[in-house]
């Protein structure tokens, strides 16, 4: 196998495949990235089993072939070449010679007999643009357990109806759910998925490529799911297991609802926060006639607390909450205003975005679903 | 200068297996199994004692040396009841009750003279109370300090109260032999004998730096022990201080080794069971937890694992201990011992889960209700589904640790 390609097209689709290679070298290898040739071009295949990247880059091909070689070396050393024309040519022993300007290296690889063949992609079920779904993962992704033994935790449901696409995610302590109009006409009934973490942050790295407007192409078969963005492939194992029934979990009535501007109220729990405890990061909300306090103390160590005023009538009431999981949602949420939903203090609270309008806070719709819902602390 | 008595209760549960059959009265009676079984003799009646049966012993050995001996296997529920009722007998007397084990409790009198009388009389009037109210014999040794009170009570049995005046403490252990001291067993016992020391006034006359070089820090406790001081180890906690364990754990041995996936599995499932109970017991929290494997000759192998939250559910252990099992068991090797344990207590009430939250309040309720009536008829009352075919006769030990009488939970 020979081929020529251009620097930077090689180590851009390169990258892509850093996130995927297996790290532990368990199966040797995983380590290493397929390179085939095609019409004009190259594909680079990289999967750790569980996920897998398919990519391509323009490459003048001399001699048609295949090979596999180490994704982790070949990038550090491709990273530093000159943006000029790389030559691979692939010996019959699976050693590589590169050859770019006056640079010479010679790299083993590994028989592609060996590697795993990566299943192909089901006809496609329907689109999926990349800035929803990358918006939409953004806001839940760190609501996953990263408790291993709660595999069905460990990533997030998606949702898909002819009209719109949902995703949820929870540890239990929170939850987070998201939902967008994105109208796939071919969707019957409900398409119900468990899609891994791991996965989620690839899409993401992915989508932060994508050009304005993309959409990605999604399917799925018995054990994969498929997310196509032009020509880039990402396929991951789905999770199997019952995700938790999140309609029975999802607060139906809340009697009080507060509004807050997000950056006052991000940068006031960030504040107060200083003061809890590490281990549990507790906050106390405490609502009152036209103000809610914030509140925080160490036992010995220290206090703080900090003043919001806010539109509240009702009885007084303290919550405890973790500050951390509250500032997961403030740091996800986009819009500049948001609003508190509660009933009481031991039951769970909820935020959901507001934009704001003419300086409103209680602003007005975002166009789209957004809850998340936080169990209170006993503190 | 402290008062403090050591009460330890003779042949305990031997004596309590005489109260149910009156007929055992004067015979060799062995707790802790069948003659032929595995395991060790949890407690020999005086007249086992005879034939050389000791505790701790393999059950196999105290059938050989007396063949005409009486094997019970024991009823744990009934001995922590009369524990139970001994310590609630103490505590009228002093609230600082350390019960070091089911058997025995440290008490500290200190300033109880205007209400008791003088320690001798006080003790005479402990032990009537304790007879009085459970039908039972037992020992008590006074002093100043726990270490001489509990060589007393051991030299008052059976059934005697011995007090060392403060000042002769020495004196008086200066004859006995140095392994009555807690903490010397037979190794220590023998490098002592081989530099000559025999008697605890040997030991007393030795440097403290002499003992320290050549022991390290037990030489160090030896020598504070032999001059009849609190020294080393638990001897230096106060009595009545809070002492909560920083583990729990049980373990089970099978008569016979086994590879029976269903008895392993339900096996595990008892034992969560029990450990679950006692951690309740104490009101306390678990955030880790441990398996122990032990095969066919002997190799052992521990995993564990540590929990998204504290939990003192039976469910979280269960799941946990069954996960490392199956996901750490050779299939088809034959297994001699299982255990488990947890560890990382808290006090505190875990989080409310929102997915989880109203069957942790469905099993809180229900184990709460089961742990109950177990206090009242015994362990075996009433078990999980799992572990119904992996019910096994408990072996019981005096020197187990007592559990509590149940701690109010906050």
């Amino acid at each position: 196998m020979e081929f020529s390609v251009k620097q930077s097209d090689m180590v851009r689709e390169l990258n892509l495949s850093q996130g995927v290679v297996e790290k532990k070298t368990t199966i040797p290898i995983l380590s290493n990235v397929l390179i085939e040739s095609g019409d004009g071009m190259i594909h680079l295949t990289a999967t750790d089993l569980e996920l897998g990247v398919r990519c391509s880059c323009p490459a003048r091909i001399i001699k048609a072939g295949s090979c596999t070689l180490p994704a982790r070396r070949l990038l550090d050393y491709i990273r530093l070449l000159p943006d000029a024309e790389v030559n691979f040519k692939v010996m019959d022993n699976q050693w590589a010679n590169i050859v770019c300007g006056r640079s010479r290296s010679r790299i083993a690889g590994m028989s592609r007999e060996s590697y795993p063949e990566l299943p192909a992609m089901p006809p496609s079920l329907g689109e999926i643009p990349a800035a929803i779904l990358s918006a939409m993962i953004q806001k839940t992704i760190f609501s996953i357990s990263s408790e291993e033994s709660r595999f069905t935790l460990n990533g997030a449901q998606l949702l898909m109806t002819d009209k719109a696409l949902t995703m949820v995610a929870t540890d239990g302590h929170r939850l987070a759910l998201v939902e967008h109009k994105v109208a796939n006409p071919g969707v019957e009934g409900v398409y119900k998925t468990l899609l891994p973490k791991k996965a989620m942050q690839e899409l993401l790295k992915l989508a932060s490529d994508a050009d304005e407007g993309a959409a990605f192409l999604f399917s799925g078969d018995d054990n994969h799911l498929f997310f196509q963005l032009g020509e880039r492939l990402l396929l991951s194992r789905k999770l199997t297991g019952n995700f938790p029934d999140f309609d029975r979990v999802l607060p139906k009535t809340q009697t009080h609802q507060v509004h807050f501007g997000k950056d006052e109220m991000k940068t006031t729990i960030q504040r107060v926060s200083q003061f809890s405890e590490e281990r549990s990061r507790a906050i106390r909300l405490q609502f009152a006639d036209g103000e809610m306090k914030v509140f925080s103390s160490m036992s010995d160590t220290g206090e703080s607390e900090e003043t919001i005023a806010i539109d509240y009538s009702g009885p007084a009431t303290d919550i405890g909450f973790n500050a951390q999981y509250l500032l997961d949602f403030l740091g996800a949420s986009a819009e500049g205003a948001f609003s508190f939903l509660f009933n009481e203090a031991q039951s769970a609270g909820e935020m959901r975005p507001a934009a704001v309008r003419d300086g409103d806070k209680k602003g007005g719709e975002v166009g789209y679903t957004y809850r998340y819902v936080v169990m209170p602390m006993r503190i | 200068m402290k008062t403090i008595f050591h009460i330890d209760m003779d042949a305990f549960f031997v004596s309590v297996e005489e109260l149910l059959d009156p007929t055992l009265k004067g015979k060799p009676v062995i707790v802790g199994g069948k003659g032929t079984e595995r395991g060790v003799v949890s407690a020999a009646s005086y007249e086992a004692r005879k034939y050389g049966i000791h505790s701790a012993m393999p059950l196999r050995t105290a059938q050989q040396l007396c063949p005409h001996a009486i094997f019970l296997d024991g009823h744990m529920h009934l001995y922590k009841e009369y524990s139970d009722k001994v310590e609630a007998v103490l505590r009228t007397f002093s609230p600082l009750v350390d019960m070091a084990s089911i058997d025995e409790a440290y008490m500290d009198m200190t300033g109880c003279e205007r209400l008791f009388g003088p320690p001798l009389q006080a003790a005479h009037r402990l032990h009537q109370a304790i007879t009085d109210k459970t039908g039972l014999n037992s020992s008590i040794g006074i002093s100043t300090s726990r270490l001489v009170s509990k060589i007393a009570s051991d030299q008052a049995k059976r059934n005697g109260i011995l007090w060392i005046l403060p000042g002769t403490e020495a004196n008086w252990l200066a004859p006995l032999e140095v392994k009555r001291i807690p903490g010397v067993g037979k190794v220590t016992e023998k490098q002592l004998a081989t530099i000559g020391i025999k008697r605890i006034g040997d030991l007393a006359q030795l440097d403290e730096k002499f003992l320290m070089d050549r022991f390290g820090k037990l030489g160090l406790a030896l020598s504070g022990k032999a001059h009849g001081k609190d020294a080393g180890g638990w001897f230096d906690t106060e009595i009545g201080s809070n002492d909560d364990p920083k583990s729990i754990s049980h373990e089970h041995t099978f008569n016979e080794d086994t590879s029976d996936f269903t008895t392993l599995r339900a096996t595990l499932v008892r034992l969560c069971e029990k450990v679950m109970k006692r951690l309740r017991d104490h009101g306390l929290h678990a955030r880790t937890t441990q398996l122990k494997l032990r095969f066919e000759g002997f190799e052992t192998i521990t995993r564990a694992k540590s929990l998204a939250d504290p939990t003192d559910i039976d469910r979280d252990i269960v799941d946990a201990i069954l996960q490392l099992f199956e996901s750490n068991y050779p299939k088809g090797r034959k297994v001699r011992l299982l255990g488990v344990h947890v560890g990382q207590f808290t006090t505190t009430t875990p989080q409310p889960n929102l997915l989880t939250g109203q069957d942790d309040h469905k099993w809180r309720s229900a184990l709460k209700a089961a742990d109950k009536l177990k206090d009242k008829f015994g362990q075996d009352t009433l078990h999980l589904g799992g572990a119904l075919k992996g019910i096994y006769k408990d072996r019981v030990h005096e020197a187990a640790p007592k559990d509590p009488i149940r701690k109010p939970k906050q």
